[in-house]
């Protein structure tokens, strides 16, 4: 794809999950820049699982998806790819770390063959001992202690936490253009999420990769990313740099996440703020603005589904009554 | 708010509790390993207080809990509760300790039975003790935590995580506790849930006048909730204050390192990377 050249890795368009007669995903457009790092937030149901799930062409055979998902290097939509042309794309171009490792990982293997392996795979080493030892390389440097002893440890023989560096190993094993991470550290204690997170940015940096890291916790986004999608509904219904987004929301749902969130604000009762309502199930949020039955702000134009405003798909938002831009009310 | 002073029986006293766990044999001539979970515990919870307990994966916070709660024995100390000696009291006598003190667990889940409806999962506790349990307790009970009293004739998987840990709440309320205990009750939850199930708990203790011993791994979490923190690391508790105290200040070294790779939104807003976060968690001096 042209992409490549303009610096863009992933390219998302009028991309559509769905089961049966329900939507269950509907982004107009989203574009990942080279080495650059975005993160995806919303609440639980929102989409966000499903969406990386359709990057990697690896959801569910029940689901219909259709639109469009251009990888840089790889000259084929991901859309509709069948598994062979799949296999060939992840674990090489685009690589994904899940919340619970040892669903990435083969129990019966040692994690250094682990490793390895998935350079053979895909042709990045060229012999088996090359691979080994360029494993055992890639296990220090995602700070396993003692790479050579760990390399020939099971995965049952490691922490939680180093099982994740594992994973994260093996998905920075081919230098992928892309790592797509879901909850990658929710399931770790916040010392060794520190040190994940490090890992993950650092190797992430090391090879020009692009991150797109989801997460339910704010503070992590802010911490590993540089820009933010927020999603609801399974509409991305805010994008912008995480600066603009998390001090000057302008959906009322971004502005509630970020007050819910802050266990440092509260009313004048001494409580935290909430967003009112739940999430709905999936099929049964309303038309027009999906957010519109929790929204402050909602009045009857919301029947509407709101288009999207701002300067292109990187930074703007789809409401009718946006929260008030921070300059406006400061001058107002 | 009760503050704790030396002269009122503490609502939980626990007194040099270890707990040492037998771990399945490696091979069958080896000495089977042993795990220490707690090793020497000691605190006291005031009447009132609500006293968060944090540390990393396997510290020893659940264990701690379960003894509290007579689920399980020390392998040696004392726990009281209100007074009583738990650890000496034979298992049919505990059902006094069941209505005083009641739990919260974190997979809301879990812990519900999936063929119970809703309302014969909050009047449990009442039935067990031998009450009738009155369907306008339960309409108070599913009230109280904020459901519609007709949520009672429904199941648990028709509702969403944040519901279910309210219906939780609501059993644990149900034969009218003194003293709340929750295990990770909101670490499953989603943030805008969380606040709201936070606030509920909340709410709560002030309300019917709670004592609330709330384990966490968040240290943010237990800082809005609680009052009084103890700090455990490997079975040990290194550390114990007041909450805004051990957050802003902290004196052991674990709680240094647990502190400094806490990821805010206003550290990273100012420039923290994950970098930072990790030379923190590492224990060098930001
Ligand atoms: N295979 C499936 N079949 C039908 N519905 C599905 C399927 N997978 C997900 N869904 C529904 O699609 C919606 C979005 O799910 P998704 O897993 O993407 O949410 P999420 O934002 O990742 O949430 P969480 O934070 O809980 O992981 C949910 O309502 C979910 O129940
Ligand atoms: N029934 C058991 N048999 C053997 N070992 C146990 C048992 N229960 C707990 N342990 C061990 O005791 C230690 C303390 O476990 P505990 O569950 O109390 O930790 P925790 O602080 O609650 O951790 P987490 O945050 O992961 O819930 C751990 O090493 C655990 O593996
Ligand atoms: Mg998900
Ligand atoms: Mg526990």
């Amino acid at each position: 794809m042209t992409a490549g050249a303009t610096g863009t890795v992933l390219r998302v368009r009028d991309l559509a999950v769905g089961v049966r007669d329900t939507d269950l995903v509907l982004v107009d457009a989203f574009d990942i820049a080279r080495g650059e790092r975005v993160g995806l937030i919303g609440e639980s149901g929102s989409g966000k699982s499903l969406t990386a799930l359709a990057v990697m062409g690896l959801l569910d055979e029940g689901l219909q998806v259709s639109g469009s998902v251009r990888l840089a290097g790889v000259d084929h939509d991901l859309v509709g790819a069948d598994d062979r042309r799949m296999a060939r794309v992840r674990g090489r171009h685009v690589a994904m770390v899940f919340q619970e490792p040892m669903t990435a990982l083969n129990p019966t293997m040692r994690v250094g063959d682990q490793v390895a392996e998935t350079m053979l795979l895909h042709g990045s080493r060229g012999s088996r001992s090359a691979a080994r030892s360029a494993a055992v390389d890639l296990l220090r440097q995602v700070h396993i202690p003692d790479p050579e002893q760990a390399a020939r440890a099971y995965p049952h023989q490691l922490s939680g936490g180093q099982r994740q560096r594992v994973v994260i190993a093996i998905a920075l094993a081919n230098d992928p253009a892309l790592l797509v991470c879901d909850e990658p550290t929710t399931a770790l204690d916040v010392t060794v999420q520190a040190q994940v997170l490090d890992v993950l940015v650092s190797g992430a940096a090391a090879r020009g990769a692009a991150l797109l890291f989801i997460t339910h916790d704010l503070a992590v986004v802010a911490t590993v990313c540089q820009r933010v999608l927020v999603m609801y509904g399974g509409h991305v219904v805010e994008a912008g740099t995480v600066q603009d987004v998390f001090t000057r929301p302008r959906h009322p749902y971004t502005a509630g996440l970020l007050a819910a969130s802050d266990l440092d604000a509260v009313d004048d009762r001494g409580r935290l703020r909430t967003i009112a309502g739940t999430v709905p199930a999936a099929g049964h949020f309303p038309d027009g603005c999906v957010f519109r039955n929790r929204c402050p702000n909602a009045q009857d134009d919301c029947a509407v589904a709101p288009p999207w405003t701002g300067p292109h798909q990187a930074s703007g938002y789809a409401c009718h009554h946006p929260v008030p831009a921070v300059a406006e009310v400061g001058r107002g | 708010m009760a503050e704790p002073t030396t002269d009122v029986l503490p609502a939980v006293s626990v007194r040099d509790v270890t707990r040492t766990y037998r771990r399945p044999r490696p091979a069958p001539f080896r000495p089977a390993p042993l795990v220490a979970a707690l090793r020497g515990v000691s605190l006291d919870v005031a009447p009132g207080q609500r006293f968060g307990i944090v540390g990393e994966s396997g510290s020893g916070k659940s264990t701690l809990l379960r003894i509290i709660a007579a689920l399980e024995r020390p392998t040696s100390g004392t726990v009281h509760v209100e007074g009583n000696d738990i650890t000496a009291l034979p298992e049919r006598r505990l059902r006094g300790l069941r209505q005083r003190l009641q739990l919260v667990f974190q997979d809301p889940m879990g812990s519900l039975d999936p063929r119970m409806r809703v309302g014969d999962i909050v009047a449990e506790p009442l039935v067990a003790q031998g009450h009738a349990a009155p369907r306008d307790r339960v309409a108070e009970l599913l009230q109280a935590v904020g459901l519609s009293a007709d949520a009672a004739n429904r199941y648990p998987h028709q509702f969403s995580g944040g519901q279910r840990q309210r219906i939780s709440i609501a059993r644990a309320l149900a034969p009218r506790p003194h003293i709340l205990v929750a295990d990770e009750p909101v670490s499953a939850l989603d943030v805008s849930v969380r606040a709201q199930v936070l606030n509920l708990v909340a709410d709560l203790v002030d309300e019917l006048s709670l004592t609330l011993v709330f384990v966490s791994h968040d240290l943010s979490v237990v800082r809005r909730v609680c009052d009084t923190v103890a700090v455990m690391h490997a079975g040990e508790v290194v550390e114990t204050g007041s909450t805004s105290q051990v957050y802003d200040d902290p004196q052991h070294d674990y709680t240094k390192r647990l502190v400094s790779s806490i990821p805010t939104l206003r550290r990273a807003l100012a420039g923290v990377t994950a970098r930072d976060l990790a030379a923190g968690a590492a224990g060098e001096v930001a």
